[in-house]
């Protein structure tokens, strides 16, 4: 057994439980298994035995840390207010330690992710083929049943004709040659780049309209969520000094991915090894924001000179708190402020708005039956809206969200929520 | 321990992903809301029925093997804690909502039905169960009715045992039996429902429950009223009471928990303050009204500094969190907390609360009270440290002389939490031994051969 470092650096937090267990009540995953091993306490209390020395990382212990969204709805709702999101990352990061990676997120996280090139070469390479898998609908591929590592039965979005890194300019200048307002670096994010490029150019198209000069640095990289999340500090660390180096000339980045945003900005609290990185990642988390709070607290834009697409207009929207916007940022009001004063959509409040849609990045892979579980309850919250239309602000909620409306036959799309903007 | 052949056993009777030997899950079963009582079982079962129950303790019975049964572990008195291994018997997965019956105002539930969602259920049609443990986002109906558990709403609506109707316990010896009704009013026989309510899990399991429930109040309104001296807020209580109002809930918090929650959550709570009682009244709109009057009145006739009235839901809200934050003030402040659950008759509270400050002194300890005033039931807690031995016996003792002031002013060791281990060495010293006889004599009756949560209650 080795020493437990990374756990070590957690122990407030691990100390910080009283096990009152009202974490039962707000964990998704509780919530269908109503086993205490899927659970906040349960889970804190076996780090608690490890850092006695008392509990081994066993296979076992690698399933149950393994088994949580990290969608921080225990955290906010805690009496104590105990971070065990960070105690869960913490015990995964110790876990890689320990044992490795295994080969899979190896060959992924370490060769692939981490090299954007790479990346989006053997992309490109998945996507020649994809025409192999059945359509279901519009762009959406159904996943055949032998592909049982993503889900059995999942519709996984196609990879777009042409990735975003290839569309995209370096330097976006606001029209006529006049002085802009203000200079912001642009943030892709896997997602976007790969799957939804055009949310990507309509964000960097509404902020040159609105007199903001977008530069877009070629050498960014994935923000490193599923890597770090899954406790491989390494490459998460590999990933943020390329993210700082590559965006070292802007003092504001946006992004549209509300997981991007939050990672981005938790690269202080997560991955220092040391105090010189802590002030890096942390003088980085200053200049990230994310698109819906740069739109309302930085440029203030006023709802009403908002314009609906004309596709839009009439239509009933209802909007999802993505889990890395709602609880690691605390944006709450600003989407919601826009939605209910934009003239021509009528805007409804879903019941339980901020619970998690169920994708947790890898967690869905490793959890699909979870997944459609915790997302089936989603749909029932979107489905008392009697919505058209479901906005939100992140690609990797939108990939699960889709997939759910179409599992449960129900009519809704799904849109970020600048694609409703003219 | 439990064999190998017995755990392949309790799989056929409850299906193969419904036991647990793994380590890890057994450690996740090893505790409960308390922070020392830990004991592993040997195996976890979870039952999805009456008859599952039935075979898994003639089976326990058979070889002489302790059933703890466990609900959503959110208990504070090691009750839950499987203190002689064995099989844990978790009931969390029995969470069926059965009937909920508007005419009669009662619902039939499983054991494992936890309260918040009973209570979400049951506001849709206009009703509530009222006793309101602090644990309800976790707690079980089977746990909160073993407990009998109560909380601030008991000052007017009662504590648990008022609206246990009928109960279906499975007994140790694994026959399934029907006790009381669906009536407001049964006297055949003797009132066997109560034998099982706040028994702790020593003489059955308590599998399905018929819940007399209330119609949601239709108004509410809180009132703030602030004092310098503690046993003021004590004596406001029963001034209250005496003049013919009784609100909803009437709780406690001192000066120490104030400052704690407005360094959490600012929100204009007059620090200088040594007591903060928060009253609310509910019921018909009318009636609120002239009772917030009269409590506001009567408050300051009895030495209110200041007495606010909430303006709006958000402002009561804001309170009422607060006084939620209570116990989250004190745990994040200290390593360990010693809490009690010591509970007087009301017009004694501003005696106990002497007597506490005076112990605390004393021993030179912090001393923290807040509670649910309205009932006598207070928490006096104590921040220490485990891991500093001189400081925590300190604690321990200081406790201890809090638990026998309660009781020679007329009151009980635990209002709403049970005996379970924590307050094992306080019970045979303050219980009529005769009583303690015969509560043994009625456990082997039932339960012959010691299987049901043994090591409880008495030492």
């Amino acid at each position: 057994m080795k020493e437990p470092t990374e756990l070590k650096k957690v122990s407030e937090y691990v100390d910080q439980c009283m096990k009152c267990g009202f974490c039962t009540y707000f964990c998704p995953v509780y919530q269908e298994e109503r086993v205490e091993t899927s659970v906040a306490r349960g889970k804190n209390y076996l780090v608690k035995l490890a850092l006695k020395g008392e509990q081994e990382f066993t296979e076992e212990m690698g399933k149950i840390i393994g088994k949580c969204l990290l969608c921080k709805r225990c955290v906010v709702n805690c009496p104590a207010k105990a971070q065990i999101d960070r105690v869960v990352v913490a015990a995964r990061a110790q876990m890689v330690n320990e044992k490795g990676l295994g080969f899979w997120k190896n060959l992924v996280f370490r060769r692939i992710m981490s090299d954007r090139k790479r990346f989006a070469r053997y992309l490109k390479l998945a996507k020649t083929f994809q025409w192999l898998l059945p359509t279901t609908e519009g762009s959406i591929r159904h996943l055949p049943d032998f592909l049982k590592a993503l889900g059995a039965g999942r519709n996984i979005p196609e990879l777009a004709k042409t990735f975003l890194r290839d569309m995209v300019k370096p330097v976006y200048k606001v029209e006529g040659g006049k002085e802009p307002l203000m200079r912001v670096g642009f943030f892709m994010g896997c997602a976007t780049d790969f799957i939804y490029p055009e949310i990507g150019l309509k964000l960097i198209d509404f902020l040159v309209k609105r007199n903001v000069e977008v530069v877009v640095p070629k050498d960014q990289n994935c923000c490193g969520a599923a890597i770090y999340f899954s406790g491989d500090f390494e490459t998460g660390r590999l990933l943020a000094d390329m993210n700082i180096e590559a965006f070292k000339d802007v003092d504001i980045i946006v992004t549209g991915c509300a997981t991007c945003s939050s990672t981005l900005k938790d690269y202080a609290k997560y991955l220092p090894d040391n105090e010189e990185q802590k002030k890096r990642y942390t003088d980085f988390a200053k200049k990230v924001k994310d698109s819906l709070e740069f739109l309302v607290d930085v440029l203030k834009v006023d709802p009403k000179d908002l314009k609906v697409k004309k596709e839009f207009e009439g239509k009933t929207v209802t909007w999802h708190d993505p889990c890395h916007l709602i609880r690691y940022q605390d944006i709450k009001d600003q989407p919601r402020n826009i939605l209910k004063n934009l003239d021509g959509i009528k805007y409804v409040e879903m019941p339980n708005a901020d619970l998690c849609c169920g994708m947790g990045g890898s967690f869905s892979v490793y959890h699909y039956d979870l997944t459609k579980k915790i997302a089936k309850k989603k749909m029932e919250g979107i489905k008392a809206t009697s919505a058209d239309i479901v906005v939100t602000a992140c690609p990797g909620c939108m990939i699960n969200l889709i997939d759910s409306i179409l599992q449960n036959r129900m009519p809704q799309r799904v849109y970020h929520i600048f694609e409703l903007f003219e | 321990m439990v064999s190998s052949a017995v755990v392949e056993e309790l799989k056929r009777i409850v299906g193969e992903g419904e036991v647990l030997t793994n380590r890890e899950a057994l450690r996740a079963y090893s505790y409960d809301g308390t922070t020392n009582w830990i004991r592993e079982p040997d195996v976890v079962v979870f039952p999805k029925s009456s008859e599952q129950i039935s075979q898994i303790l003639k089976l326990a019975n058979k070889d002489k093997i302790p059933v703890t049964p466990r609900g959503g572990g959110t208990n504070v008195s090691g009750g839950s804690v499987p203190w002689l291994g064995g099989i844990v018997l978790c009931t969390t997965k029995m969470n069926n909502i059965l009937k909920i019956d508007k005419e009669n105002l009662t619902c039939t539930v499983e054991c494992g039905v936890v309260l918040q969602d009973l209570n979400n259920a049951l506001a849709k049609e206009g009703l509530f169960f009222p006793p309101d443990p602090q644990s309800f986002l976790g707690a079980t109906i089977g746990g909160i009715i073993a407990e009998n558990a109560g909380g601030p709403a008991c000052v007017k609506y009662g504590v648990t045992k008022q609206y246990v109707l009928g109960l279906e316990v499975v007994l140790p010896t694994g026959e399934i039996v029907n006790l009381g009704g669906r009536t407001l009013k049964n006297v055949a026989g003797y009132d066997l429902i109560h034998l099982f309510i706040s028994s702790e899990g020593t003489l059955g399991v308590i599998s399905k429950a018929e819940l007399k429930l209330n119609p949601l109040p239709p108004a509410k309104k809180t009132i703030v009223a602030v004092y310098d001296e503690v046993a003021k807020a004590g004596e406001a209580v029963y001034r209250v009471l005496e003049n013919g109002i009784i609100p909803g809930k009437i709780e406690l918090l001192d000066n120490w928990v104030i400052n704690r929650i407005e360094e959490m959550m600012p929100m204009g709570l007059p620090k200088d303050a040594q007591a903060m009682l928060l009253f609310e009244c509910d019921g018909i709109e009318e009636a609120v009204q002239k009772e917030t009057e009269k409590v506001v009145e009567i408050s300051k006739k009895y030495g209110a500094k200041d007495v606010r009235v909430a303006k709006d839901l958000d402002e009561a809200n804001r309170y009422w969190t607060a006084r939620r934050a209570g116990f989250a003030a004190v745990f994040g402040k200290a390593k360990t907390v010693l809490s009690e659950d010591v509970t007087v008759p009301r017009g004694k509270i501003p005696d106990l609360i002497k007597r506490s400050q005076e112990i605390a002194k004393k021993y030179g300890l912090e001393l923290v009270v807040l509670g649910h005033a309205g009932d006598g039931n207070l928490h006096p807690s104590f921040l220490t440290d485990v891991n500093n031995k001189e400081h925590y016996e300190k604690a321990v003792k200081a406790m201890e002389e809090i638990i026998y002031a309660a009781t020679e002013l007329g009151g009980v060791l635990s209002g709403e939490h049970g005996i379970g281990l924590e307050k094992q060495k306080f019970f045979s010293r303050v219980t009529d031994p005769t009583v303690i006889d015969l509560m043994k004599k009625i456990k082997s009756l039932l339960d012959p051969n010691n299987i049901m949560n043994p090591g409880k209650i008495w030492e």
